[in-house]
């Protein structure tokens, strides 16, 4: 039971924070998805990892959401590339994500916290 | 390397999506592949490794899909196939139905044009008489708790006719009445304005403590009386009622506290009544009433209007019930004045549209069968429409739809229809509304006819219930055509030949027997119209002018009144263009006249016992009335000028007052004692023809005339006729009595021809409406019968042809046509009878002369009808008869 419960805390959680990593992640400059997986697995010292199955269709949503917005770019002597930008939308649901997101984690630090003091 | 496009497009082929979109994923897709298969490989794994670990990257093969399912469009949802079986898209189905549904009614503009002109008719005309009905029978009255307000009334046990109430009957059931919290009255009186242009006369209602309480109004300017100004010598107040506001001080509110000159008093004007009192009708301005100490005597004329309100928990029986007791208690008392009285207590509301109730709710009857056969029609229509759209029908049950989702197309179909026959039909009702408004002046209660949620609503629920009506019949029967057969190429397009008859008979003789039973209706209105028509009101009504002048204000005295008179008449008589001048104080037919019954005796009888004497209508004339009316003289001789006060008394009764009294006498010498206000006991010296007082439909009574020079009288009216239209010389005939007294107000200025159209303006309004919904009834189901056989015979032209040319004769074709549309016909006239018979009893009230089951006219309706149903029938019977054979049996 605990086992379960634990995965499916798990999932949710990485479902929920996902859009917030990708937001977070293309906050800078434009970013192409090979690049955003990357990025991920690597701020996350391996934690965190998306499979191509899951990763361009979460994408795909926030682009149909329009929190965020792919276009093709081509640069001289490479393929083209599809770059997602964050867009003026996903800019207002970043920051109330991460602020919600900061208040969870501040939560749960409070709670977790004064267990262990 | 694996080839990773086509890995991905595997995995994305499920999804159906746009080729453009799809090429795209892939594209990107691969691209990841690749960049991590390249970085694999230059971290050092073998290049099956690296293949191995970049295809994990798609995980199983399903996830893919389904997470892009929940994201990507997928390309144009599957075309929905009419009829087919998908649940899921309610929304769509309806859209698409719709869509389906208006295109199939362009296509046929003839048949979508005449199904909605006539739903149209039938909802426009239900729904106009259902906002008459509302305003007038059915919404609240505007008054506060309305039903717990009763009003009032004397009815002669004798004769059943029922009158106001006599201010001595009043106080008594005031003071006796338990089931009342309070109770008021109202009596009619006139303010006159003299000095400023013509004399001009207000009428108002004096009303006693209580009287608004009771109603529960409250003034819309100002405040209403205080109890202080119901005593004698506060009461110089009025309440202006808010039609006079308007029309006579600008709507201005500083009207408050000014003074009003009537006469020669003033009145303080203290408040504003909101508009819609119109209780007891509505008339210019209210002022305080106190009741004269001598009232309790007075018992035998009723002009209160009375009104009370009921205690909490008391009911209207109760009410009723304590006033036949009190009625009672006040016949023994009073055995004079009110052993033949009861006292009425009903509703306000009763009181106020009782009387048109019969005839509105005979035309919302009427105009309900109206809407039936319209709706018959459309179902009609709908048949043979569908019976052409057979074909198209079975294509799509062959193609899997089910005959739920047929009954559906066909019902919205419907639907349209009927929302296009609402949309129409509101329009018309809010022009039929104005329309029978101004035709019924009189109408109770007919400022409060008008919008309000309750008549959309009606009429939604009309036009929904008349698709479902007209709609569900054909519907059901359409969409179980016999595939096989209908679907055959070249086969005829008219399969189910006997059902398809048979429910389209049985349409046409409901609309026959419907037809039928409204064309009685009509005909049974429109026969005791003609009979009041014939009737000889006893007098020439023809180019005579009334006015009418009371006088007691201006000359008190008896001989003052007289003389007035006298001088006034000699000024008209003088005018050219007059034939003959008279006055009297109750000509026929003017409402306001003073009217009255009195009791006399006659000389040489024993004293009846009280309640039993014989009683007269009373009135005072000049020597010429009867000249002037053109009224004959039966017996004796009329008045004259010598019949003066120096001159013995006499009197001049009607034929009616002779049969009564003298039955198989010659009244004439006789004498009775006559107790106006100069009681004396006056010789009979003629008998005058009757006259109907009070309308065509009037019965004659007891009358009796006093010379006014014997008897002289302050209100009279002058009767004047005159040689062309009586209207040019109204102003001169004004005039003329104003060089008399330029302060006499003239009132009731009318000819006696626009008081007789006034008294058959109802009878005149309800035939008219019948006589117009009867004939909509008729068209329609002649149009009805006329469809049915025309498109029978058209089906069955291959038949004939056949019969033809096996040596039938022209006449035996016509005879076999006309055989089936006289069945039909007959079968719904002998239905229509049976329904009127059951139906014409809820006539009776309007009408005149005739029985509700009148033989002649339900036997002259019957043969009408059947002859233009069999002409509507001959036509295309006519046709079929001049059917080539061989046309014909080439038709295939």
């Amino acid at each position: 039971m605990t086992n379960i419960n634990t995965r499916i805390f798990d999932r949710e959680l990485k479902k929920g924070s996902a859009e917030l990593l990708i937001l977070s992640l293309i906050e800078a400059r434009p970013r192409h998805g090979y690049e955003i997986c990357k990025l991920i697995e690597s701020r996350s010292g391996g934690a965190l990892s998306f499979h191509v199955a899951s990763l361009y269709p979460l994408l795909y949503r926030l682009e149909k959401r329009g929190w965020i917005k792919g276009q093709w770019v081509e640069k001289a002597g490479q393929r083209r590339r599809r770059y997602y930008k964050l867009t003026a939308e996903g800019k207002k649901v970043l920051a109330a994500q991460r602020s919600a997101w900061e208040s969870f984690v501040a939560a749960i630090n409070r709670i977790t916290g004064t267990e262990h003091a | 390397m694996p080839e990773w496009k086509q890995e991905i497009s595997e995995r994305l082929r499920g999804l159906r999506l746009e080729p453009a979109r799809e090429a795209e994923i892939t594209e990107e897709l691969s691209q990841h592949l690749e960049d991590h298969h390249a970085e694999s490989l230059a971290s050092g794994a073998t290049p099956e490794e690296a293949s191995r670990a970049t295809l994990a990257e798609l995980s199983d093969s399903e996830l893919l899909a389904r997470e892009l399912r929940r994201v990507e469009r997928q390309v144009a949802p599957e075309p929905i196939v009419l009829g087919t079986n998908r649940r899921k898209n309610m929304i769509a189905d309806l859209w698409q139905d719709l869509r389906y549904g208006v295109r199939m009614l362009m296509k046929k503009p003839g048949f979508t044009l005449i199904a909605v002109m006539t739903l149209s008719l039938g909802i426009g005309a239900s729904t106009t008489v259902f906002s008459v009905v509302d305003g007038v029978l059915l919404r609240a009255l505007p008054y506060r708790d309305a039903d717990g307000i009763v009003a009032f009334s004397e009815v002669d046990r004798r004769n059943g006719q029922s009158s106001l109430v006599s201010p001595g009957n009043f106080l008594d059931l005031q003071r006796r009445g338990q089931v009342f919290a309070e109770t008021a009255c109202a009596r009619p009186w006139r303010f006159e304005i003299i000095g400023q242009g013509e004399p001009e006369e207000l009428n108002a209602w004096l009303v006693t403590d209580g009287f608004f309480r009771i109603l529960g109004v409250n003034a819309l300017r100002g405040r209403l009386f205080t109890p202080e100004e119901y005593r004698a010598g506060n009461n110089q107040v009025v309440v202006l009622s808010h039609r006079l506001w308007q029309r006579r001080f600008g709507a201005r509110p500083e009207v408050i506290g000014e003074k009003l000159i009537f006469g020669n008093a003033s009145f303080t004007v203290v408040g504003v009544l909101p508009p819609e009192v119109e209780f007891p009708e509505n008339r210019d301005l209210w002022s305080p009433y106190i009741i004269p100490n001598n009232a309790a005597q007075v018992r035998v004329r009723g002009f209160l209007q009375t009104v009370g309100r009921l205690k909490p928990n008391a009911s209207v029986a109760q009410a009723q019930a304590e006033m036949e007791a009190i009625a009672k208690q006040l016949a023994v008392e009073y055995p004079g004045a009110n052993t033949n009285t009861d006292l009425k207590a009903v509703l306000l509301r009763e009181r106020l549209v009782g009387q048109v109730r019969p005839a509105l709710l005979v035309l919302f009857g009427a105009v309900g069968f109206v809407l039936l056969i319209a709706c018959a029609n459309v179902a009609n229509l709908l048949l043979v429409r569908g019976a052409a759209r057979q074909k198209e029908l079975a294509v799509r049950m062959a193609l899997g739809a089910t005959r739920r989702r047929l009954v559906r197309q066909l019902l919205t179909e419907n639907l349209i229809l009927a929302a296009l026959g609402t949309v129409i039909g509101a329009l018309l009702a809010n022009w039929g509304v104005r329309v029978i408004l101004g035709l019924k002046e009189g109408l109770p209660r007919a400022g409060e006819v008008g919008m309000n949620w309750r008549i959309p609503v009606f009429a939604i629920l009309v036009s929904g219930l008349t698709a479902l009506l007209f709609g569900l019949i054909p519907s059901l029967q359409l969409s179980s055509p016999d595939l096989q057969n209908t679907i055959k190429e070249g086969s005829q397009t008219t399969t189910p030949a006997g059902l398809l008859r048979r429910l389209r008979s049985v349409i046409t003789v409901a609309q026959i027997a419907l037809a039928l039973t409204l064309l009685v209706g009509a005909g049974l209105l429109a026969r005791s119209f003609a009979s009041l028509l014939r009737i000889d009101p006893g007098f020439r009504s023809d180019n005579v002018a009334t006015l009418q002048a009371h006088i007691f204000r201006n000359y008190p005295k008896p001989e003052q009144q007289a003389a007035f008179f006298e001088q006034a008449l000699e000024k008209i008589s003088a005018l050219p263009g007059i034939q003959a001048a008279s006055a009297a104080s109750a000509p026929p037919l003017i409402k306001d006249s003073i009217d009255v019954e009195f009791k006399f005796g006659i000389e040489g009888r024993p004293q009846p016992a009280p309640g039993e004497e014989p009683t007269a209508f009373h009135t005072v004339v000049t020597a010429g009335y009867f000249e002037t009316l053109k009224i004959p003289l039966r017996q004796g001789r009329l008045f004259n000028q010598t019949d003066n006060a120096g001159a013995a008394p006499v009197t001049i009764i009607n034929e009616s007052m002779a049969r009564s009294y003298w039955p198989n006498e010659n009244p004439t010498g006789k004498r009775i004692a006559v107790q106006w206000n100069q009681p004396a006991l006056r010789e009979i010296v003629g008998v005058v023809a009757d006259i109907r007082h009070t309308g065509l439909d009037s019965a004659p009574r007891p009358e009796l005339f006093l010379p006014h020079l014997q008897q002289p009288f302050g209100s009279m009216a002058f009767v004047v006729r005159t040689a062309d239209d009586p209207g040019t010389l109204l102003p001169s005939i004004k005039n003329a009595i104003w060089s008399v007294n330029k302060n006499q107000v003239i009132r009731h200025i009318v000819t006696l021809d626009q008081l007789i159209s006034q008294t058959l303006e109802d009878r005149q309004f309800n035939l008219l409406l019948l006589g117009i919904f009867a004939a909509i009834a008729l068209t329609l189901a002649l149009v009805g019968i006329y469809g049915l056989i025309s498109s029978s015979t058209g089906q069955r032209t291959q038949e004939i042809g056949i019969r033809m040319a096996l040596g039938a004769q022209r006449g035996d074709i016509l005879k076999m046509i006309m055989r089936e549309g006289a069945a039909l016909i007959l079968l719904g006239v002998g239905l229509g009878l049976v329904g009127a018979f059951a139906l014409t009893r809820f006539l009776r009230t309007l009408l005149f002369g005739i029985e509700p089951t009148d033989p002649i006219t339900f036997l002259g309706i019957s043969l009408l009808l059947v002859l233009v149903a069999l002409l509507a029938c001959y036509i295309p019977a006519r046709r079929a008869m001049r059917v080539d054979p061989m046309a014909a049996l080439r038709y295939e």
